[in-house]
């Protein structure tokens, strides 16, 4: 069994990660997927105000962004991440995956969404595909 | 009460049960009982609002909530840890977020809230005038009940 992934669009420098979920969970579960690939930097925000002021300080490579959250939701603190930085690269992951829904995160700039429960592959795959500038913005559905 | 969003719930919960907690899970049958629900240790409740309105509350005892985040963090909890409780949160978060999403899609405005996890003894959820539908759902770490209630708005 594979124990360790390589992200392999990854930058030779570390990448740097912003994990963005008001559950202790799935920041917990995703930051243990994070760890399991090589040269990997996370750190997370438990809601919009926290990530957009992570987001400021730290300019991660990626972000992954929850919708449902207390106060400012997921779609909206896109919009305002990458209304300050149109370069952002936010995969979205969340369990309220409508099409309309989906559809608001992708014009919000999000460049992938991903229902929960995600998977270390299907995490792997997003990261390489928002990484690479040929890839346009997709749902993996 | 709306059977069809019923319905939905409760496959909703148990494809998702299924994908993350095991096989071993059935619906013996659904129940209609009057409000209040009266919950076990520990309550996972989700508000609904939109075209609709309602809550769905997952109840289930400690040592099931125990087992059950357990099994999802990959590693035995030493008890009802603020990690349990939010592990508890995001399954009931992530079943109905399943079933939200299907209801959207088939064109009735529908959104949840974040998920709030309350435990103790003898929990008791007051509603003002609405039935509830209650499906027992078996694990393999014990019982856990979908509470649903949803009304149309006009």
């Amino acid at each position: 069994m594979r124990t360790s992934y390589e992200v392999t669009a990854m930058p030779k420098s570390p990448l740097t990660c912003l994990i963005v979920d008001d559950s202790a969970f799935m920041r917990f579960h995703l930051r243990r997927m994070m760890d399991s690939f090589d040269n990997v930097i996370a750190t997370e925000a438990a809601n919009g105000t926290e990530a957009i002021r992570e987001y400021g300080r730290l300019r991660p490579d990626i972000v992954l962004m929850d919708i449902v959250m207390p106060g400012l939701e997921g779609v909206e603190t896109v919009r305002k991440i990458c209304d300050t930085d149109p370069g952002a690269r936010v995969i979205m992951i969340s369990s309220v995956s409508y099409k309309e829904k989906v559809a608001d995160a992708m014009a919000a700039g999000a460049k992938c969404f991903i229902p929960k429960p995600v998977t270390t592959d299907q995490l792997r795959k997003a990261i390489e595909d928002v990484l690479s500038p040929e890839t346009p913005a997709q749902e993996l559905l | 009460m709306r059977l069809d969003f019923v319905r939905m719930f409760v496959d909703s919960t148990i494809s998702l049960f299924k994908e993350i907690v095991g096989p071993t899970v059935d619906v013996p049958s659904l129940t209609m009982k009057p409000s209040p629900v009266a919950g076990r240790e520990v309550m996972a409740i989700i508000g609904l609002a939109g075209d609709a309105q309602g809550r769905v509350i997952f109840d289930m005892d400690t040592f099931t909530a125990v087992q059950l985040a357990g099994h999802m963090l990959g590693e035995p909890s030493p008890g009802m840890t603020p990690l349990v409780r939010s592990s508890i949160a995001e399954l009931a978060s992530m079943a109905i977020g399943r079933a939200i999403s299907e209801i959207n899609d088939c064109g009735t405005k529908l959104r949840m809230s974040p998920p709030t996890v309350i435990t103790g003894a003898n929990l008791v959820s007051y509603d003002q005038c609405y039935e509830t539908l209650v499906a027992p759902i078996n694990t393999a770490y014990g019982e856990v009940r979908v509470n649903i209630t949803i009304q149309d708005l006009d």
